[in-house]
């Protein structure tokens, strides 16, 4: 398991696989006030990451792993934007 | 080679043909859905396999096809001629592909271009479809289709509506204008089932170089409790400086989800904030803005928008274009039509078309080009990719903000003291602390892996010099960064000699000294993060729950593509074949080896009778005989099932007449129809694969010659279509093909005359033949009645060919045709080569081999009846004259045929094209089943004799060859 699942924290470490992704909505949906903690990631499938968008899960920690941090920095910071699809 | 791709080329092949053959026998039943059912199968296999491996080109074709007979299958598109000849010509495509990997292992990317064409024409069948029913249903069908069809259009027009924050489009605006950088707009948008293919979408957009500015969003946001989590519905975009072809081989395998554009600097600058307010204060400033640009004050008017920004709200759009109006007074001062579109943009509130601007705007650089600085020029200077030119610079700042401010920019600082987004605040750095240099010490790792990585690429290509210019220009600025002089000189000198070798390695060894490789451990971490999303993505297809989510797309009634391209998945499967593919080589050697058992066993009752005879030992010699009768009977079922597993029906080649026909018969504008009979009629492999040139040939010259052309047939009062029979048929231990066209016949006088035009036949021939031997004269070397070399036939080595190749594994030909009425040709070929029946002869104290089927009968001829004529000894057997030949005397051995107590001679006689001839031998003996072996190297040239063979007490058996001897 790439996911640990404590009361409140889901960890990310290594590298999450797509199969996690059910998983992890099923883990939001009961635990709506949730956190992730991505220190130990290093990458994480796309359908994980659209989970995490989508529940708008608040993020513990960064993972440390610096190319996949600046996406998250994009990612949250799209969010607060809230930029929508572009039109082209 | 792997097995795994040998296998793949060999299936690849079949499923070729049977998509070939489908296709043929479609346009006989255009609406035969089990057909088209069984061609979607085909294509779709052949997809999927293809996808095993690394050969997006061929994936892209088939994957195109494999949707247009989707929408086919299912009655959405129409069969029609057209579309089976695009669909040929796709496959053609992918079979050249095959053979391209065959030889060379891979498919060059030089095809990339080809397979994108195709794809395209055959989506563009769905596509001509979807404009012709223009109904609701079908356009909800394919929305993909669609999309990428706006997203190909969207591609031509390079207005973008760029979405960046407004620092980061200051910055990259900037960048563009002062250092001559290309951005390049890159919207990645996976597809919605993306995620069952074993895609991750992340990972991709991950390895996109250079990445100045990157987003990910959800695109229309589901609600949580109701989200597909494997429904894939992100949207990555990202403005990076490197090549567009880096990026087309990045997203070689999916192109259509992918849009890139280059950049306009001009379309960087694109407020944004609140509308409302402000509108009267601005009505003032745009009329003294107008004044001051006239007068060309730009501090006047920069200390006017300063001014104006005080007094306005942050957020606002109009404060938004202000800024921008000021960035843009001081890079580009001179450019009033920018400025003044701006201007315009804060009375009318609308984005100005920067696009026109843009045009006009290079226009007036190449008059002003001589006055303007080198800063301005660059606005039509976007196009020049100088990769990696700033990849320094860039690194470095990923580390800490996505922002990408850069620390020693003044000008950058200037701007975020007098604006006050938020975000432009965030954006500036903290002052120095050990966290940023032990950032900056990784970020320095990172681009020296970088430029590694870049050196060890190969050099073979077109972009080196940029490329070394680049890594060069790159590790330039972290010298200059440290402050290291003395290497950046060398680094020079490295750079020179690498551009005049055209090699990277003077440029690696510069890198190996100052940082050896050791330096790039920080990066390598990356590396097993990678290697871990590939095994995650490729385990998809096993996972279990996965096939539940396909089936739970089915049910989603939103997404109707969904549900169309999963159905997919449902599709009966080809049921696990009981069939074994063999190399051939393997089931030659089985089948030598059973030969050599046959003859071994042979030796079994010779030691039978030694053991009784010269041993005295009855009792063994009946137990040998018992095993033997065993052992004989096994070799002997061995034997046979053997030849029944080297049997192939004729279809094998068959079936590529059907299209061979098709394109000739277009090709020369004339209407036939093919009928293939007793394809399932089996003969040896070899035999059949003797057979495919010469029925090539054949049926080329039936199609060429035979065969008239519409308006010919009706004139002729024969129905218009021309029809072409080949039919295989079993004859006892025999084949027959028999290739029947109701053409226009052979004319026995053309020949006769033609023949003798070319002195192949002489005036008195002429006078005598009949009119079937006129007509077996066709098989005459350098024979043609064509008086033009057409690509198809007329060459004069036809026919001939296909009597030789007929004649080499013992067939024989012949062809009977009637005037008007058409041709027929018969290929008489023998089931198997493997056991030949021979006679046994004896002559001259030797033994000899003669294969039956050339011998007639075998008689005794006293010597009394052997008269000469011309010095030619002859008999009359029956009525007619034999000529008679002795063998000795064949094989030049000066000894006499012996005769027996009567005085009479052992004759053989054999037919030899249709004559008989006797040949005296000395003695006659039983025939034998042997396995013939041709004779190889040296004896290989002795025509005289067909091969040689084992018997059963180990000697060797020589077999003549009749034809030639005689």
């Amino acid at each position: 398991m790439t996911i640990e699942y404590t009361n409140s924290t889901a960890i990310f470490s290594d590298s999450v696989s797509v199969e996690e992704a059910d998983g992890l909505l099923d883990w939001i949906m009961k635990n709506p006030k949730g956190k992730v903690d991505l220190t130990q990631c290093q990458h994480l499938h796309a359908a994980n990451l659209q989970v995490l968008l989508v529940a708008k899960m608040p993020i513990l920690a960064l993972p440390e792993d610096h190319g996949l941090r600046i996406w998250f920095n994009a990612a949250t910071e799209v969010s607060l934007t809230e930029v929508k699809k572009t039109a082209v | 080679m792997n097995a795994l791709l040998q296998q793949f080329l060999s299936e690849s092949r079949d499923f070729l043909q049977g998509i070939s053959e489908k296709l043929m026998q479609l346009e006989e039943d255009p609406s035969s859905t089990d057909l088209m059912a069984e061609l979607f199968r085909f294509v779709h296999t052949l997809k999927g396999n293809s996808g095993l491996f690394d050969f997006p080109e061929m994936t892209r074709v088939l994957h195109a096809s494999e949707d247009l007979m989707d929408f086919v299958r299912h009655g959405d598109v129409e069969y029609s001629q057209e579309l089976a000849d695009q669909l040929l010509e796709g496959m053609d495509f992918v079979s050249m592909l095959l053979d391209e990997i065959e030889t060379t292992g891979e498919i060059s990317s030089d095809h990339a271009d080809v397979s994108d064409q195709i794809a395209k024409q055959i989506r563009a069948l769905i596509a001509a479809h979807n404009a012709d029913a223009a109904d609701e249903q079908t356009v909800q069908a394919n929305p993909q289709l669609i999309e990428a069809d706006k997203a190909q259009d969207a591609q031509t027009s390079p207005a973008v509506n760029l979405m960046l924050p407004e620092s980061v489009a200051f910055d990259l605006f900037r960048r563009a204008l002062t250092q001559g950088e290309t951005f390049i707009w890159l919207v990645y948008s996976p597809e919605a089932e993306c995620f069952f293919k074993g895609e991750d979408p992340f990972y991709l957009a991950r390895q996109i170089p250079q990445v100045v500015w990157r987003s990910v969003a959800v695109s229309d946001v589901p609600v949580l409790a109701e989200m597909d989590a494997y429904c894939c519905q992100l949207i990555f975009q990202t403005v990076t400086t490197c090549h567009l072809a880096e990026l087309k081989e990045l997203f070689r395998y999916i192109p259509e989800q992918v849009q890139f554009d280059v950049i306009s600097p001009l379309s960087f600058i694109c407020p944004a904030g609140h509308h409302d307010g402000g509108a009267l204060v601005h009505e003032n400033f745009v009329d003294d803005a107008y004044a001051l640009i006239d007068k060309r004050d730009t501090q006047g008017l920069i200390r006017l928008i300063n001014t104006l920004l005080e007094l306005s709200g942050a957020e606002l759009w109009s404060s938004s274009v202000l800024r921008w109006l000021k960035l843009v007074l001081e890079l580009m001062p001179q450019h009033v039509a920018v400025l003044t579109a701006l201007l315009d943009a804060l009375q009318t509130g609308n984005l100005p078309d920067w696009q026109a601007i843009a045009d006009r705007a290079g226009v007036e650089n190449e008059e002003e080009r001589v006055n303007q600085t080198a800063a301005v020029a660059i606005v039509d200077n976007f196009y020049d990719g100088d990769i990696l030119e700033e990849s320094a610079a860039e690194l470095s700042l990923e580390v800490d903000e996505p922002e990408l401010d850069e620390p020693d920019d003044n000008v950058m600082t200037q701007i975020t003291e007098t604006s006050s987004t938020p975000a432009a605040n965030a954006s500036q750095d903290p002052p120095v602390d050990p966290q940023a240099l032990a950032n900056q010490n990784a970020a320095l790792a990172a681009i020296v892996a970088a430029q590694r990585e870049i050196l060890q690429l190969s050099n073979n290509c077109s972009w080196l010099a940029g490329r070394l210019k680049g890594v060069a220009s790159a590790l330039r600025g972290c010298c200059e960064a440290l402050h290291k002089t003395l290497e950046a000189e060398e680094l020079e000198a490295a750079l020179t000699q690498a551009l005049e070798q055209k090699s990277s390695a003077p440029l690696l060894l510069w890198l190996d000294d100052y940082y050896p490789p050791a330096y790039v451990e920080p990066v390598d971490e990356i590396k097993p993060a990678q290697t871990h999303a590939k095994t995650a993505a490729v385990t998809v297809d096993t996972v279990p729950a996965t096939k539940d989510k396909v089936a739970a797309a089915v049910h989603h009634p939103a997404d109707l593509t969904d549900a169309a391209k999963t159905m997919r998945a449902d599709d009966p499967h080809v049921s696990a074949s009981k069939t074994l593919k063999v190399d051939q080589e393997k089931i030659d050697h089985l089948m030598n080896l059973i030969g050599e058992m046959v003859v071994a066993k042979n030796a079994l009752p010779y030691l039978a009778t030694r053991a009784e005879a010269v041993f005295g030992v009855r009792e063994l010699s009946r137990e040998i005989k018992a095993q033997y009768a065993v052992i004989n009977r096994v070799a002997e079922e061995m034997q046979d099932t053997i030849m029944q597993v080297r049997m192939m029906p004729v279809s094998f080649i068959l079936q590529r007449f059907p299209r061979m026909v098709r394109d000739i018969s277009r090709k020369l504008g004339k209407d036939i129809h093919l009928v293939l009979e007793g394809e399932n009629t089996k003969a040896d492999k070899n035999i059949i694969e003797a057979l495919a040139d010469p029925l090539v040939h054949i049926v080329r010259n039936s199609l060429d010659h035979g065969l008239e052309t519409p308006d010919v047939r009706v004139a002729a009062q024969k129905t218009a279509q021309g029809r072409l029979t080949i039919r295989a048929s079993q004859e006892s231990d025999r084949v027959l093909i028999e290739i029947i066209d109701d053409g226009r016949g052979i004319d026995p006088d053309i020949i006769k005359n033609k023949a003798y035009e070319k002195g192949l036949i002489d005036e008195a021939t002429l006078e005598r033949i009949s009119d079937q031997e006129a007509i077996n004269l066709v098989f005459m070397p350098g024979f043609s009645t064509a008086d033009v070399i057409s690509d198809l036939s007329g060459r004069g080595v036809g026919m001939d060919v296909v009597r030789t190749a007929v004649e080499k594994v013992n067939g024989s030909v012949s062809i009977d045709s009637q005037l008007g009425k058409g041709t027929r040709l018969s290929l008489s070929l023998p089931l198997s080569m493997a056991v030949t029946n021979v006679m046994i002869i004896e002559s001259n104290n030797q033994i000899f081999g003669v294969p039956m089927d050339m011998v007639v009968e075998t008689v005794r001829v006293p010597r009394s009846q052997i008269s000469t004529i011309k010095q030619q000894k002859t008999t009359v057997l029956r009525g007619k004259i034999v000529p008679l030949l002795s063998l000795n005397e064949l094989l030049a051995q000066d000894v006499e045929q012996v005769a027996n107590e009567d005085d009479e001679l052992a004759t053989l006689i054999v037919r030899v094209y249709g004559e008989n001839v006797g040949v005296l031998v000395d003695n006659f003996r039983e025939t034998v089943d042997i396995i013939l072996k041709p004779m190889t190297g040296i004896l290989g040239g002795l025509s005289g004799y067909s091969g040689a063979a084992l018997l059963g007490d180990g000697s060797v058996l020589m077999v003549l060859n009749p034809r030639e001897l005689i």
